[in-house]
């Protein structure tokens, strides 16, 4: 046990675990004050683990056993008002279950930080991957963020509490990492000291207090009777919501700098310098991007991969500079938005697409439902976005798998 | 440009409970107000609990509601275990 806790607290460890796991260790190192759990699938060993954590002594946090996700994420924002530190995490039904609460944590602009193993939502029944879960909360005023890999999931829950309590943002953060293929997924990943996180946490505790719940002195949150104030408090939101960009880019530089790893910030760019087409994509895809980009360049296709990390606040300004003067893009979207035929990232991007000179935009819908984004995939989509560069009549919008040669 | 000077203070929906909460005037939406009969008030504090307002005023020996918040709702007669509240009609009380 005396071993355990040193390699925890001083020495730092390398230990294969699974995505859930990762974020578990993660928010061990951060001293929550309160955690709140209630299984779903694919998220439930967060809540097993950090229960033993709990139990072995080395997360000194109440532990808060709730009846459903709607109390989850009640209880975890009324500890976030009164000053704590606090975790959960959640997926699919249980992240839609508490969607009231999270727009309530949003609202009340508490540093509430996350974790959402993305799966399939209500509707149609999948246990199975897909990001759809996050684009039915995006308008929550949350910051969303998406990762790749076991190691971003760790590293980025640490980052996800520096953000979030900002005192120039606090705003509740989202860290999704894609169910069953991070979630269930064993890698080997670097454990930080727990010492080591506590320096990088410490600009927090140097910054002026946030507005907390204190006894005696009667403060109401959430209170009605605000409504002249309303526009300024939405108005607030929404720059504290620019802010946390480059914020994010700040702390993952200063993450870089204290353990080595950094990510890019709001977005990661790869092999892009002089690619004449790339394409965009977030979550675990994006590995499997990485590789096909490799070998199309050895092919000698000029193609690069920009990784979505931020998707609220949306990474405008970084994504302009990134894709302006690009000759093709194609977006890959592992969700749907309803209503535009097409996926959420894509409809956004179109959104930039004038300010990056209007080149040709292709959207993909791939990897629903435990779907692979395979490589064979990614290699059609890339040759598509090439043949659109080079002037072919291009379809705007593929449903991958619907559209493959049987 | 945002023109206007912000007049919160706050971030987000922050108040001072005691300016802008209990300046609501809550006592003005009653259709019925709590009549204590403080010879049956056992002194027990369960209307002060339950009391969503939080307007029961503490007597020392028996508890009152304040009327300019009470908005009348009757949880404190339902849960008064010495039946020492009754809920009586604003219209007698407008003559």
């Amino acid at each position: 046990m005396k071993d355990v806790l040193k390699a925890v607290e001083e020495e730092g460890q390398v230990k294969v675990i699974t995505g859930n796991a990762a974020v578990a260790y993660g928010v061990m190192l951060c001293r929550p004050d309160v955690v709140t759990s209630f299984p779903v699938t694919p998220q439930t060993e967060v809540g097993e683990q950090l229960a033993s954590f709990h139990a072995d002594g080395i997360l000194d946090a109440e532990m808060v056993e709730v009846e459903g996700e709607n109390s989850s994420m009640n209880v975890v924002l009324g500890a976030s008002i009164a000053g704590g530190r606090v975790f959960t995490a959640t997926s699919s039904w249980g992240l839609v279950f508490m969607y009231d609460a999270m727009l309530e944590a949003a609202g009340f602009r508490a540093p509430v930080v996350m974790a959402n193993s993305n799966r399939e939502p209500p509707g149609i029944l999948a246990v199975s991957s897909g990001q759809q879960d996050m684009i039915c909360t995006r308008d929550a005023g949350w910051i969303q963020i998406a990762v790749e890999n076991c190691q971003e999931i760790l590293d980025s829950v640490i980052m996800a509490y520096r953000l979030a309590e900002d005192i120039n943002v606090l705003l509740p953060v989202m860290v999704n990492y894609d169910g069953f293929y991070l979630s269930y997924l064993s890698e080997a990943v670097k454990i930080p000291a727990r010492k080591d996180v506590d320096r990088f946490l410490e600009p927090l505790k140097k910054q002026p207090e946030r507005t907390k719940l204190i006894p005696g002195r009667p403060l109401g949150c959430g209170t009605h009777g605000l409504l002249e104030e309303y526009t300024e408090l939405r108005y607030k939101h929404c720059a504290a919501m620019e802010r946390a960009k480059q914020k994010l880019d700040e702390i993952d530089r200063e993450f870089g700098e204290f353990f080595g790893r950094s990510y890019g910030g709001q977005i990661e760019e790869y092999r892009t310098e002089d690619a004449d087409i790339v394409l965009v994509a977030s979550g675990s895809a994006a590995g499997t991007v990485r590789v096909v980009v490799d070998k199309k360049r050895e092919e000698g296709v000029k193609v690069g991969l920009i990784k979505l990390r931020m998707f609220r606040p949306f990474p405008r300004e970084r994504l302009i500079q990134a894709l302006k003067g690009r000759k093709g893009i194609g977006v890959i979207d592992r969700s749907v938005c309803f209503g535009w035929n097409c996926g959420p990232m894509y409809m956004e991007l179109r959104a930039i697409l004038t300010e990056i000179g209007s080149p040709p935009m292709m959207g993909f819908i791939d990897g629903l439902a435990n779907m692979d984004i395979t490589i064979k995939h990614i290699e059609r989509m890339i040759d598509e976005v090439y043949a659109a560069s080079q002037g072919k009549p291009f379809q705007e919008v593929t449903w991958v798998v619907l559209e493959e040669e049987e | 440009m945002v023109k206007r000077k912000f007049t919160s203070k706050y971030e987000a929906g922050w108040s001072d409970a005691d300016e802008k909460l209990l300046c609501l005037d809550t006592g003005s939406w009653r259709t019925e107000r709590p009549i204590v009969d403080d010879e049956k008030c056992i002194y027990c504090g369960l209307c002060s609990l339950y009391c969503p307002t939080q307007c029961m005023i503490d007597k020392r020996d028996h508890f009152e509601p304040n009327l300019d918040f009470c908005k009348g709702c009757g949880i404190c007669a339902k849960e008064c275990p010495a039946k020492a509240i009754t809920m009586v009609s604003e219209k007698e009380f407008l003559k």
